[in-house]
């Protein structure tokens, strides 16, 4: 007899229905799947086998066919386990279902119990295009699916406990908690703005049990002020200095000093935080993301692909923050990778057969030793000659010019941090820079200075004519590029903007004028 | 070509100096040919245009050979490798002279009006300079070596920027090895202060080293200076090129500056070759406890007649006749300077305090308010931007506005964050 089910699947960050046929005939007993699965999907034979026989059903010694439509579409993941099981069951009448249409998604357990499956968000979202209202899902991800708000979700912990549900045809799940419509979840997940963010992130564990308050960076007032600087505009940022100066604990201080995600981004965020299987989703992702890959970290691991071309570092952290501690060490061809993302915010992956496109708008932030011993500057460095010149060109001219701060960090002396200023909590900055950041989108529609070129940058700047005359000087005598003149007024324009000043003055100008990039500075810089 | 004009020899003679010149620069790029090779079969066969012309004549190799084995005096000849070389040179002169020509080098013989005085009283002259950028830079009516280790500190490659910008200032050619450390800090403070400077390279200039002086030597090039060469374009720079080299640095100017170099320094060489051709020589003390500056110290000691002491930047233009021409830009008035706490005694001339730069207070009344407090802190041993804020207990983005200010007009440098006096800044060090 045959059974035809809905599940879905997922493709990239996008969900996919799928229409899952079983058919239990009579012939040779034998189990079969066809429709492009992928290794995980073949396995499925062996889960579903497990989990009908201990779950307390039969299964059956005749010929089984499942067939997963569309047939050109490849198939990934165990998220048709549950359809595929609750399929045989039909199709070997040992029970009947109550009429109407209803989706299945769960990978089982060989014990029968239902489990989290990576994409559940987008792939509810899909079936709700489709015109799909109601669905099984694991009880595990039901906050997580009850974000979609036009499909009702029930959860279910086990194979049996799904039958009885289809067979019941009860409303709703004795396990599921009052639905939350995606809009409402928004404002119910943070009824108190940015401050209650931690109670929200992904998962029990709150990412901001690890974030560090910037107040334990002790010295290092320049790199402080340029990191709130870069995170207020968006500005790209690189702290150079030797290994114990600070520069990786500053960075780690990010999630705590930007703020929370718009309805928008929150829910962008939370797709990619599903479909990259980031642990239980409770609710919309508020945090925004701070993603650390290692140095080693391969070309696909950062842009994104593999089987299921699945999203990479760089579109884990869109809308928040890429740090990439020793830039240099990162191989070439993954460091050029991030062009596309840094010009456009988004990524193409392009395979032979097909290719897609992720976001991956994200503030670069990026670490670095002046040198492959890290001694430049401190103590004498153990470099060969030439070599420090080297390690610095291992950055590309294009990379370069998407990095608006070089900030040099020196080793802190014992004094300064004894004998140093107490540096302000992370919330008193949050709140510049979020009131940084209000200026700036309500000003330019919506974009971060950073993202702000050419005219509309010049006309946003409101430069006089001493400040004119001043910004030629600065960057002409430095022998900056076009770009390097762009890179020093925006980020004076987001000094100005920190301020409150609504046009950009000397000061501003001469301060962003310490970070620039360290080329583009006097001969004095040439000689090794 | 079109026959010369009955009479018009001037054109005629520079049309042979030409040819000439060219043969030469042709002959220098055979590989083989080094300076007692060339001596032979000059010395043998005639000017370089001849040993061509033979060479590119039927049977040239062999012809060359018996000319040059008939005439030798005292048996150094050629061998018929190199000179299958040179006939096969000879023949492809046009393409090698373009190719030079491509690479913005032109030549200079010794015959030539424009080679550099200086360098034709040394014992063996290069008969070829290979030069990239103006001929004019190479002559100049003071000129002077600053040399030194490639591994410098901090300090030394301070005392570089601050003699090599001082000498650009009061007028003199800088002349250099183009070397990382001590050479690169002399070049690129003569072009920030607006002087001229020539780097004297140990390879050809196709094969410039260091390659991260790459852009120093073009910034020297466009700002009137030259970047030259005893060996042709494609020659690779060995262990052997290096102290050659060293002898046209001295051989170009009056005296020899060596800022900082250990026991065992390249840059000793260079002072060597000094004395032995009649120049002076001037070394910069430092530390007994400082490597970078054991060689130094060495010579101080074993050549304490002739090696002289460089006591200071404005002592040192003293002692080279420069102090009339240097100008500082902020010279306090005699008398205006406070006492830095040199008391006279008996016996003892005080220094003269015109002798040191500005002092710190006057370096800092030419500023605005922002800026003198960071050079009083400079001035106190604040390095960095958290002690100088510490210091002057300014907002951190006013020292960093101040300090690119000071940057600009060369009050201070920084390296790796860390902030110093530059070479406009007060003659005290910091600390």
């Amino acid at each position: 007899m045959l059974a035809t089910l809905v599940s879905a699947t997922l493709l990239g960050l996008e969900g996919r229905p799928i229409r899952v046929e079983v058919d239990v005939a009579s012939g040779l007993p034998g189990f079969t799947i066809v429709g492009l699965a992928d290794a995980a999907l073949r396995e499925s034979r062996e889960r579903v086998r497990g989990a009908v026989r201990n779950a307390g059903f039969v299964f059956p010694a005749r010929r089984i066919t499942v067939n997963l439509s569309p047939a050109d579409l490849p198939k990934a993941g165990a998220s048709v386990d549950l359809a595929i099981a609750v399929g045989m069951l039909m199709g070997s009448e040992q029970f009947r279902p109550a009429p109407g249409r209803i989706a299945l998604i769960g990978e089982l357990g060989l014990g029968g119990d239902v489990r989290r499956v990576p994409g559940l968000l987008p792939m509810l979202a899909s079936l709700a295009s489709h015109g799909i209202h109601r669905a099984i899902v694991p009880a595990d991800s039901l906050l997580e699916a009850n974000l979609v708000r036009s499909i009702e979700s029930i959860g279910c912990r086990t194979l049996d406990e799904a039958v009885g549900q289809l067979r019941a045809r009860r409303r709703a799940s004795p396990t599921a908690p009052a639905r939350v419509a995606l809009a409402d979840a928004a404002i119910a997940a943070d009824p108190l703005g940015a401050a209650a963010v931690g109670s929200i992130g992904t998962g029990g564990r709150s990412r901001e049990a690890a974030t560090p308050d910037i107040s334990e960076v002790r010295g290092q007032a320049e790199a402080r002020r340029a990191l709130e600087i870069g995170l207020s505009g968006g500005h790209g940022i690189i702290f150079i200095g030797p290994p114990g100066g600070g520069k990786t604990l500053l960075a780690r201080t990010i999630p705590g000093l930007v703020p929370a995600l718009g309805d928008d981004a929150a829910l962008a965020a939370t797709i990619v935080a599903s479909a990259s299987g980031e642990g239980p989703i409770v609710g919309l992702v508020r945090t925004p993301p701070f993603r650390a890959p290692h140095h080693t970290s391969s070309y696909a691991a950062m842009v994104g692909g593999g089987p299921g071309l699945a999203p990479g570092e760089v579109t884990r952290a869109d809308n928040g923050t890429l740090f990439l501690d020793e830039l240099p060490e990162f191989d070439r061809d993954v460091l050029e990778a991030l062009r596309q993302p840094l010009e456009d915010g988004r990524v193409t992956i392009a395979r032979a057969a097909r290719s897609v496109t992720f976001p991956a708008s994200f503030q670069l932030v990026a670490a670095m030793n002046p040198c492959r011993c890290g001694n430049a500057g401190v103590r004498k460095c153990e470099c060969p000659r030439g070599a420090p010149d080297r390690y610095m060109n291992r950055i590309s001219g294009p990379l370069r010019d998407r990095i608006d701060i070089w900030v040099w960090m020196p080793g802190i002396s014992a004094a300064s941090i004894v004998n140093g200023i107490e540096p302000e909590s992370s919330r008193v900055v949050a709140a510049r820079i979020a009131a940084a950041r209000k200026i700036q989108t309500d000003r330019s529609s919506g974009l971060l200075n950073a993202r702000v070129t050419g005219h509309a940058l010049r006309e946003i700047c409101g430069l006089g004519r001493v400040e004119r005359i001043r910004a030629i000087a600065l960057a002409d005598g430095e022998r900056m590029s076009g770009r390097g003149t762009d890179r020093l007024l925006r980020v004076a324009r987001t000094i100005a903007d920190l301020e409150g000043a609504s046009r950009v003055q000397v000061v501003h100008l001469e301060e962003a004028a310490r970070w620039r990039a360290p080329a583009t500075r006097s001969p004095l810089a040439l000689a090794g | 070509m079109t026959p010369a004009a009955p009479g018009d020899r001037v054109a005629r003679d520079d049309r042979v100096a030409a040819a000439n010149r060219d043969a030469l620069a042709v002959l220098v790029s055979v590989d083989g040919v080094g300076p007692a090779t060339l001596e032979s079969l000059l010395a043998t066969i005639g000017s370089a245009a001849d040993v061509l012309r033979v060479a590119a004549g039927p049977n040239g190799a062999a012809s060359l050979g018996a000319a040059n084995r008939d005439a030798a005096p005292d048996g150094v000849r050629v061998t018929r490798a190199t000179l299958d070389r040179i006939v096969e040179a000879a023949r492809s002169a046009d393409t090698i002279l373009s190719g030079m020509r491509a690479g913005g080098v032109h030549v200079l013989a010794m015959e030539d009006a424009a080679y550099p005085a200086r360098l034709r009283t040394i014992e063996m002259p290069p008969r070829v300079l290979f030069v990239r950028g103006a001929d004019a830079a190479l002559e100049a009516d003071d000129a002077i070596a600053v040399v030194g280790t490639r591994r410098p500190t901090d300090l030394g490659r301070r005392s570089s920027s601050r003699i090599g910008a001082a000498l650009a200032r009061a007028g003199a050619l800088v002349v250099s090895g183009l070397a990382l450390g001590i050479d690169g800090a002399a070049h690129a403070a003569a072009v920030e202060a607006g002087g001229t400077t020539v780097a004297v390279i140990g390879g050809g200039h196709g094969r410039l080293v260091p390659v991260a002086h790459d852009r120093l030597a073009a910034v020297i090039v466009d700002h009137g200076g030259a970047v030259i060469s005893e060996h042709a374009p494609d020659t690779k720079p060995t262990r052997g090129t290096f102290p050659r080299r060293n002898r046209i640095i001295s051989g170009l100017v009056d005296a020899v500056i060596v800022v900082e170099a250990g026991v065992r320094s390249g840059a000793l060489l260079t002072a060597a070759w000094a004395l032995e051709q009649g120049r002076e020589c001037f070394l910069v003390p430092g530390s007994i406890e400082a490597p970078e500056s054991a060689g130094c110290l060495a010579w101080l000691r074993d050549y304490g007649g002739v090696a002289r002491i460089v006591a200071g930047v404005p002592q040192l233009l003293e002692d080279l006749g420069l102090a009339a021409t240097a100008a500082f830009a902020s010279a306090p008035e005699r008398g205006a300077e406070p006492d830095h706490g040199h008391r006279a005694r008996p016996g003892l001339r005080p220094p003269r305090h015109d002798l040191f730069g500005p002092s710190v207070e006057a370096v800092a009344m030419d500023l605005p308010a922002r800026e003198a407090s960071l050079v009083r802190a400079l001035a106190t041993g604040a390095t960095t931007t958290d002690e100088l804020a510490a210091v002057t207990r300014l907002p951190i983005g006013a020292v960093l506005a101040g300090l690119t200010v000071l940057e600009g007009r060369g009050v201070v440098t920084s390296t790796y964050g860390r902030y110093a006096f530059g070479i406009n800044g007060p003659s005290i060090a910091p600390g």
